[in-house]
């Protein structure tokens, strides 16, 4: 499970996240929606720390770590916390030398220290979950995006995290390659992954969310079940939003 | 030409090939080998170490850059004697070109590896690589492959820079060809034979740097 406590982070004079709190029970679905540039691809780089939040707490599975301004965690906190999340980048970010089971083998071997065989028979398993057992030897270049982002999930699930997060996992695609996508992350989502999801897919959001968030301005605005995110807004702020993506 | 002249030419190509290969050549060979771990320590110091170790690296850079590869071999195999240093012709110069190739190395790789996506990195970090495993594994490879073509330019370089080490005493393909010159007395013939060899080197191995080239593009083409 996940729990968030009083999250804040700034760049230089710029408050990005403003007091964030957020619970999310194990195998459940979060989507967090909101305007461009409201925090949220900086909310879900604290998650893995990718940015050190300034201050507030975090959990993750069985890692607590408290943030105070000018305290930086230690190099072994960081990795602790980030090994119960997997990430999925809106631009894939797959290793272009490697092959897709290269990209998914990598971590298991380099850093869980699992044997090649062992690490190669779970990356083919995920591979295969992932729909692309036949593309485990082709360079990401030879892959579509579609393709590319599935590798990527893959990738993201090679050490049994806790929680993966997605952020706008289907921006970067032509939109015929984005289906294959929500595909894979509602299968997750059946077998009881617990995620977190930025998407601007509002659709696809009501069918997979089990909670949505609104941000805005780098706090959370409204939040609940789609239901009563999406049907029955309460803040102005979500109105209009809602109403604009209507459009 | 007359008769003599096309019998010398004949006479010394072999002793000037055989001194190519059996001098010129693997004294780049090692020289580059050197130098590029040096250029790879130097370039990941100077990015990622801690601050006084980076002016170490920095001070070194500066110091072979700025300084003729002449002057250095000098300084290593006429100077270090008077400080009790007394080396023989080929360490000599394996060191002053290991330090050379080392230290403009080190910028071609440091710029690779600045080249690499951020988005790398933070993949990398992502699925719990400290940073010097994400370096080793990741970012590294990749900069290699960027780094191809610029340092087959200071190869094909380093193997004409060798004839420096003449002016050393090591019996590379230039020095055997001024004792050629010494005894036949045909500086142009002679001099101009020796640059037909360079030349040579130099075109197989830019064709080997192109195929390389060629071969890593069509495996990375992002
Ligand atoms: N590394 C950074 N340095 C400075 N400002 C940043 C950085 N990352 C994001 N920001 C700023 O933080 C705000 C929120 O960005 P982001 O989290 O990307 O929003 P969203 O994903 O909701 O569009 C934006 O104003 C953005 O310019
Ligand atoms: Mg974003």
């Amino acid at each position: 499970m996940i729990q968030v406590r009083g999250l804040h982070k700034a760049f230089g004079e710029q408050q990005v996240l403003g007091g964030i709190g957020l619970e999310l029970p194990k195998g459940k679905v979060l989507v967090i929606i909101g305007p461009s540039g409201s925090g949220k691809t900086t909310l879900l780089r604290c998650l893995n720390l990718l940015e050190i939040p300034d201050q507030g707490s975090l959990r993750i599975g069985g890692v607590s770590l408290q943030f105070q301004s000018g305290a930086r965690p230690s190099a072994r906190e960081v990795l602790s916390l980030r090994k119960q999340t997997g990430m999925v980048f809106q631009s894939f970010n797959l290793f272009p030398h490697m092959t897709a089971l290269g990209n998914v083998v990598e971590a298991q071997v380099t850093v869980q220290k699992k044997s090649k065989a062992e690490a190669r028979r779970r990356a083919l398993e995920l591979l295969e979950k992932v729909g692309l057992a036949d593309k485990a030897r082709s360079y990401p270049h030879n892959l579509s995006g579609g393709q590319q982002q599935r590798v990527a999930i893959a990738r993201a699930m090679a050490l049994d995290p806790e929680v993966l997060l997605f952020d706008e996992p289907t921006s970067a695609l032509d939109p015929e390659l984005v289906g294959e996508v929500l595909k894979v992350i509602k299968q997750l989502a059946s077998e009881g992954m617990t995620m977190v999801i930025v998407t601007h897919l509002m659709k696809f959001a009501a069918e997979v969310a089990d909670q949505v968030v609104l941000m805005d301005k780098g706090v959370i605005v409204e939040e609940g079940t789609p239901e009563e995110v999406f049907q029955h807004p309460k803040s102005e702020r979500a109105v209009q939003f809602l109403n604009m993506l209507a459009d | 030409m007359s008769d003599r002249q096309i019998q010398i030419v004949l006479d010394s190509l072999w002793p000037l090939l055989r001194a190519g290969v059996l001098y010129t050549i693997p004294l780049t060979l090692i020289s580059f080998v050197l130098g590029l771990i040096l250029a790879i320590i130097a370039a990941v110091i100077r990015l990622y170490a801690w601050k006084p170790l980076q002016a170490v690296a920095q001070f070194y850079v500066w110091i072979i850059r700025g300084t003729p590869l002449l002057v250095q071999l000098f300084i290593v195999f006429y100077g270090l004697p008077s400080i009790g240093v007394t080396l023989d012709p080929l360490p000599s110069a394996i060191i002053g070109f290991s330090l050379s190739v080392g230290a403009y190395g080190s910028e071609i790789v440091r710029a690779s590896i600045q080249s690499i996506p951020k988005g790398q990195w933070e993949a990398a970090y992502s699925i719990g690589m400290t940073r010097l495993q994400a370096l080793r594994r990741i970012i590294l490879p990749q900069a290699a492959r960027v780094s191809v073509p610029p340092l087959g330019n200071s190869f094909i370089s380093l193997v004409k820079d060798t004839s420096l080490a003449a002016s050393i005493l090591y019996l590379e393909m230039f020095r055997k060809g001024q004792e050629i010159v010494a005894r036949t007395y045909e500086p142009l013939l002679i001099y101009c034979e020796v640059a037909v060899i360079y030349l040579a080197f130099s075109t197989v191995l830019s064709a080997l740097q192109h195929m390389a080239e060629r071969r890593l593009g069509r495996s990375s083409a992002a």
